[in-house]
């Protein structure tokens, strides 16, 4: 997150071709964006397919460990109209994952779930996160998934885009649900509260 | 006194087997929207009505042509077709291959073009700015008026017959090939931006299957114009085919053999149409089209 540290959507319209071109991109969308006519599995292999480097029966293998990482081993030969919200946000996160990503691209992936499933997932995220460690940017607009999931909170004013302030999360990990019961968590909460309120034109005095 | 007028009303029973052949294929599709819950009584709830009203049409298109004595050149009861196509079938079957097979090899090779020249242009604003005046110049042109050209051009053997059917298919299936292959998720497009797949890659992998749903939908209308160019092309030239068939039989006021040969071009449409619609389902289990109650 070094020298792309200076905003959010604009990082993916800056990321460098040769990372791309090695697969060291992954890529998770609001919607799961999955191709309808391939199944679970069959999703998870595509970003390995693509370009084509890499032994059929590999991809095959890979695509099926990162599936069973994200708990559905059970759901391979299942298409995406035959899963679940959650199941298919978690099937593209497999399908970011499978090529073992180096910086991990996540515009808003839990927004588009119910209020419990996406409580459930930031732990299953960074569950996930702690098996490779990759360098993740996260947009969001729910400020415990924020504090919960990162190093560094940075914040948006919200016309013109620009930094408002550049929080460092000391939270110890692996983090848990307890996480959020804690002091620290509530003071960070706070914290990105009151840099959001600043970033907005009509600020409310924060106490 | 009468006659008139009940004639007037009775061409319609008259044709009863005819139009209807060619709706059925809507209800077809109808049918065809919820196959997963298929049970016989549902298929039969389907099935029953229509053809009870067909029977109910012939009979009383036979007992119309029976009571007042229509003469059989002017309209044959329907026992006169039956016995005219079931007393030759062997001609009919032949005739009728033979414009099933013209018409499938002009669909085959108009789909083929159109998607092809769809491919070029959802790929290029030029070349569409370029292309696309064409193909509304070919789609504009009444086939009526090519067909006496494709003759002297190609001849009175089949050529003739499978570029017009060919003509006809075009247009349906460049427009849909076009906007389906443009019609791509734009998250699943990033997606595949975020890998720098190839042009080629994201053609095959996403933006082929994407089309799919729209292409089925262009087969549909494409398919039954195709017997339609193929019988147009008889017309003209040429002494196979249900065209000629229909021709023949017309210049010799042969009213049972015209109506066999149009019953038979009703069944070949019906029949097209519901194997369409049968590989649509198939392929397109994970679209929402057939999924919808």
């Amino acid at each position: 997150m070094t020298d792309a540290a200076s905003g959010s959507i604009e990082l993916s319209g800056m990321q460098p071709r040769e990372l791309q071109r090695q697969k060291g991109i992954g890529f998770v969308s609001q919607d799961a964006a999955l191709l309808p006519w391939r199944t679970a599995l069959g999703n998870v292999r595509l970003p390995l397919q693509v370009n084509g480097n890499g032994a059929s029966s590999d991809s095959l293998a890979i695509a099926r460990q990162t599936l069973s990482a994200v708990g559905l081993a059970d759901f391979a030969d299942y298409y995406p109209h035959q899963l679940s919200g959650g199941m298919r946000q978690r099937v593209s996160f497999a399908r970011a994952l499978a090529i073992s990503p180096e910086l991990l691209l996540m515009d808003e992936p839990l927004s588009a779930l119910d209020e419990m499933t996406r409580e459930e997932m930031r732990y299953e995220l960074l569950r996930l996160w702690e098996r490779q460690r990759p360098t993740v940017i996260f947009v969001t607009h729910s400020i415990p998934e924020a504090v919960v999931l990162s190093d560094r909170v940075i914040v948006l004013s919200a016309r013109p885009g620009e930094v408002v302030a550049d929080i460092a999360i000391d939270l110890p990990r692996p983090r848990h649900q307890e996480v959020e019961r804690s002091p620290q968590f509530l003071a960070y909460t706070y914290k990105v509260k009151d840099a959001l309120s600043s970033g907005i034109p009509i600020a409310t005095p924060a106490n | 006194m009468e006659s008139p007028s009940q004639r007037q009303q009775t061409k319609n029973p008259a044709r009863q087997p005819v139009i209807p052949a060619k709706h059925v294929p809507v209800s077809e599709q109808g049918a065809g929207i919820q196959p997963r819950r298929a049970i016989p009584a549902l298929a039969l709830g389907y099935i029953l009505p229509p053809a009870l009203a067909i029977t109910l049409a012939i009979v009383v298109w036979e007992a119309w042509v029976r009571a007042a004595s229509i003469p059989i050149y002017i309209v044959p009861a329907p026992s006169a077709v039956i016995a005219r196509l079931t007393g030759d079938l062997a001609f009919f079957a032949l005739h009728g291959g033979i414009t099933l097979a013209e018409a499938l090899a002009g669909f085959a090779l108009g789909a083929a073009v159109a998607f092809t020249g769809a491919t070029i242009m959802a790929h290029s604003r030029f070349m569409e700015r370029t292309l696309f005046p064409i193909a509304i110049l070919v789609k504009v042109t009444p086939i009526v008026a090519v067909a006496p050209l494709f003759v002297i051009w190609f001849g009175f053997g089949s050529l003739p017959k499978v570029f017009i059917a060919s003509l006809i298919t075009f247009f349906p299936v460049l427009v849909n090939a076009m906007v389906g292959l443009r019609a791509v998720n734009p998250g699943a497009l990033d997606f595949f931006r975020s890998l720098h797949a190839s042009r080629t890659e994201t053609y095959l992998k996403l933006r082929l299957p994407s089309s799919l749903p729209f292409l089925f939908a262009a087969f549909r209308i494409s398919i039954p114009l195709s017997v339609i160019g193929a019988v147009v092309g008889e017309w003209f030239s040429g002494d196979r085919g249900l065209g000629s068939v229909i021709i023949v039989a017309h210049s010799n006021l042969d009213m049972p053999t015209l109506f066999s040969a149009i019953l038979v071009l009703a069944f070949m449409g019906i029949a097209l149409t519901v194997l369409t619609a049968y590989i649509e389902r198939k392929s397109l289990f994970w679209h929402d089209s057939t999924m919808a109650i």
